[in-house]
């Protein structure tokens, strides 16, 4: 007799491990019948009829599951969602200064497509046209304008973020959620290890094609994006791992959902608790930089940058809105923001530059990534010997002397000839015996000074309201930062010798404790 | 001129009665915009306040010129208020209570963050750390000085350097004040990060522009969006003061600081 089986029964006993049908299913798409998807519904399997054995027993011996993949391939189903690109992108995008250059890589395949075709030897002729095309990419690759390094940093063929940590680490494994109901795909974090050292890695993963972008949300994390970096930071600083962030993004997302779930608060949360980790933090901008959003990982001790990305304070499109009341004027917002490599050593914001092989990284990435590697491990190596305190006094004077700024009254920003007008003033002494430019700004140094009197004796009777922290003996005066960061640099300096060439490289204000900030050293190399 | 209108409900209001009543419009009880110095005088006792830094100006790192020089919009905007940037700080007494107060000027360039606002408010948060004060800022901008480039986003992370500091290493106080608008890199910085938060009615308060949220989503956003009620019913914010109390708030809040048994 013909048993149908009941659709509840028919599930139990063919079932498969959901994990494995359901991933597999993602992997190689749902199965198409008549160009509609099939779903593997209980109910089509239910309907089959079963001869014998009772409904929903399981069977005595595991069934041979021949459709099931070999074990490496499952379990990097499982592992990692970053496969190889099942969908190639439709057409390779060709920047417009690099068209010449394919035109003469055609040319000299066409020429030894001929040459084989009719025997020739034209051995010399295309030497010719090789060294030719290696000096004009190397022409073009050494004096990109800002808006040629802006099309390269934001190049659909860039590597991404996941693309150079499975190629610089020996394992990487990939870990998920800000264990606040979500995940963020634009923020991806993992564990890995470089050349033997474990390091977390925390970097904006954009798409490699445009399904994959909207997918990753184009490399824009929302606040959960954040909420999970700071999870993984703070657990590297719990376990000792030294941390290493790839900056690409161009901006953190601006969306309702995002501005609901607190994006601004995210971002300055990231940037206050980056500064009390113990552990070093190396970070690499890889693509475009954008603003808070690429910030709030990127409050590192050693700030590197891939020598053709960028990293700008505001777009130069949303710039030229904003400044220029049109968007057509993003060529100009994009010269005068200053977004280039060299551009931010000059300001001390940026400490390397990491070099990228001939014809831009997404030409040729695996040449790109080694040079990537030795710039992180060679950085690392600064703070093995480092105490948390040390680290940390680190990161906070690279970015407490940023800024250009000006101690005296400077009107209207014209700093040098207000520089020069203090030069040839006449001068005048306080009671005191300061120095001061004028008359005026003697007696406001003196009034200053009574104030300053008057408010630590007001100070005195109101001690009930001060917590003032414990301070070590003898040290109460302001200047205690600068103090600081002058013992760290001296330190350094005698200890690295053979990291001086590199130093100088950088930016040499960031050498001396500039009380004006780093930026006002642009003005002497202007002079 | 003697007179103005209203953002809200456009009632004509005369500027000397506006002032008595801290620029509070009288039709609807909207927040209009007060200059720095106005709210250092509302919130500071007379005779107590000691500035920071006013001599500390601002340069031209980048050279910028958009429609017009970098240099000539500093000197307008110097002219016009008399401060050389856009944030007044300072040590002084609030009814009796010693604090350190920063002041952000939405006057000047439109409040915007720039190497002297981030530079005064980091040398504050480091004075109230070494002296053991609280910090109170209040907070009015429409985000970092693009002028200023890669600098003015920097000064996001140093003022979050030294607020980590001040509240996690010395475990004092900071209450942050939100007044209309707080926008872009100063909310992605040092207004969210206080240990209190504080807004006053209606203020807008955000990070991305509403009109960069509406091109990004191709739909409507609700009228209310972006606003201090918006945002604490969405849990981002403590409390919503009226500017008429906001002294006796924060004075009442700093008393119960202080009467915390178990510090």
């Amino acid at each position: 007799m013909v048993q149908v089986v009941a659709v509840q029964g028919a599930a139990a006993s063919c079932c498969r491990p959901i994990a494995a049908s359901s991933l597999r299913e993602q992997q190689s798409g749902l199965g198409r019948l008549n160009g509609r998807p099939q779903l593997r519904s209980a109910r089509r399997l239910g309907l089959a009829v079963r001869a014998k054995g009772k409904a929903g027993d399981p069977p005595d011996v595991p069934k041979p599951r021949l459709d099931r993949a070999g074990g490496r391939e499952w379990l990097q189903s499982i592992l990692s969602r970053f496969g190889p690109v099942r969908e190639k992108a439709s057409n390779t995008t060709v920047l417009d200064f690099e068209k010449p250059l394919v035109e003469l890589d055609n040319r000299i395949k066409e020429v030894r497509q001929v040459a084989e075709e009719n025997g020739v030897d034209v051995s010399n002729q295309i030497k010719e046209l090789e060294e030719r095309a290696k000096q004009l990419r190397k022409d073009t690759y050494n004096r990109l304008t800002p808006i040629q390094r802006l099309q390269v940093a934001r190049h659909p063929n860039r590597p991404t973020f996941l693309d150079i940590a499975l190629n610089i680490s020996d394992k990487f494994v990939e870990l998920h959620g800000d264990r606040g109901g979500l995940d963020d795909p634009a923020m991806v974090c993992g564990l890995g290890s470089i050349d033997g050292v474990s390091f977390m890695f925390i970097g904006h993963q954009k798409g490699r094609n445009t399904k994959e972008n909207i997918y990753r949300n184009f490399g824009m994390p929302q606040p959960n994006g954040y909420r999970k970096a700071l999870r993984f930071m703070r657990h590297a600083d719990k376990f000792g791992f030294p941390i290493v962030t790839f900056v690409d993004t161009p901006g953190a997302y601006a969306g309702k959902n995002a501005e609901e779930l607190g994006q601004g608060e995210a971002i300055a949360l990231n940037l206050r608790e980056m500064f009390g980790l113990r552990v070093p933090i190396i970070s690499v901008v890889i693509g475009e930089g954008g603003s808070g959003g690429a910030l709030a990982i990127g409050c590192a001790n050693r700030s590197l940058i891939m020598e053709n990305s960028v990293y700008y304070v505001a777009s130069p499109e949303a710039c030229a809105a904003i400044l220029w009341k049109s968007r057509d004027k993003a060529n100009t917002a994009t010269e005068a923001l200053r977004i280039t490599p060299d551009d931010l050593l000059r300001f001390g914001v940026m400490d390397e530059k990491v070099q990228e092989p001939l014809g831009a990284a997404h030409t040729d990435p695996m040449a790109a990534f080694p040079y990537v590697k030795e710039a992180i491990l060679r950085n690392y190596r600064r703070y093995e010997g480092m105490t948390a305190e040390e680290v940390q006094l680190d990161r906070y004077s690279k970015f407490r002397k940023l800024g250009m700024w000006e101690e005296f009254l400077v009107a209207g920003g014209k700093n040098k000839e207000a520089r020069e007008a203090l030069e040839s003033a006449a001068g005048a002494t306080t009671a005191a015996g300061t120095w001061a430019p004028t008359a005026d700004d003697a007696k406001f140094i003196e009034m200053m000074a009574d104030m300053e009197d008057k408010w630590q004796q007001t100070l005195q009777t109101k001690q009930e309201w001060v917590n003032k922290p414990d301070m070590p003996a003898g040290v109460s005066q302001p200047g205690l930062m600068e103090l600081a960061v002058a013992t760290i640099e001296v330190q350094r300096q005698m200890a690295s010798g053979e990291d001086a060439a590199v130093d100088d490289s950088s930016t040499a204000a960031a050498a001396k404790s500039n009380p004006n900030g780093s930026g006002s050293q642009l003005v002497a190399d202007a002079n | 001129g003697l007179w103005t209108r209203c953002d809200h409900c456009g009632v004509i209001l005369y500027i000397k009665h506006l002032k008595e009543n801290q620029r509070v419009c009288f039709g609807c009880g909207y927040h209009l915009q007060m200059s720095s110095t106005e709210r250092i005088e509302s919130l500071v006792d007379a005779n107590t306040w000691r500035p920071f830094d006013e001599m500390v100006s601002p340069c031209d790192p980048l050279e910028f010129r958009d429609q017009k020089a970098y240099t000539e919009r500093l000197k307008d905007a110097q002219e016009r208020t008399g401060l050389q940037d856009a944030v007044q700080t300072g040590t002084g007494l609030l009814d009796g209570i010693p604090i350190a107060l920063g002041v952000m000027d939405f006057h000047f360039m439109g409040g915007s963050m720039g190497s002297v606002v981030g530079e005064k408010i980091t040398r504050l948060i480091e004075y109230a750390t070494q002296e053991g004060l609280p910090v109170i800022l209040v907070c009015a901008s429409g985000g970092a000085r693009m002028q200023e480039g890669i600098l003015s986003l920097m000064q996001m992370a140093k003022i979050s350097a030294a607020l980590h500091i001040h509240q996690n290493c010395a475990k004092l106080l900071y209450i942050s004040v939100l007044t209309s608008p707080t926008t872009g890199g100063v909310t992605a910085s040092f207004a969210m990060l206080g240990d209190l938060l504080f807004a006053e009615p209606k203020a807008l308060i955000g990070f991305a522009g509403r009109r960069v949220i509406e091109q990004t989503l191709q739909e409507q956003l609700p009228d209310d969006f972006q606003t201090a009620e918006y945002l604490l019913h969405h849990g981002l914010l403590d409390l919503i003061v009226p500017r008429s109390f906001l002294k006796q708030a924060l004075s009442e809040t700093l008393t119960l600081y202080k009467e915390a048994p178990l510090k």
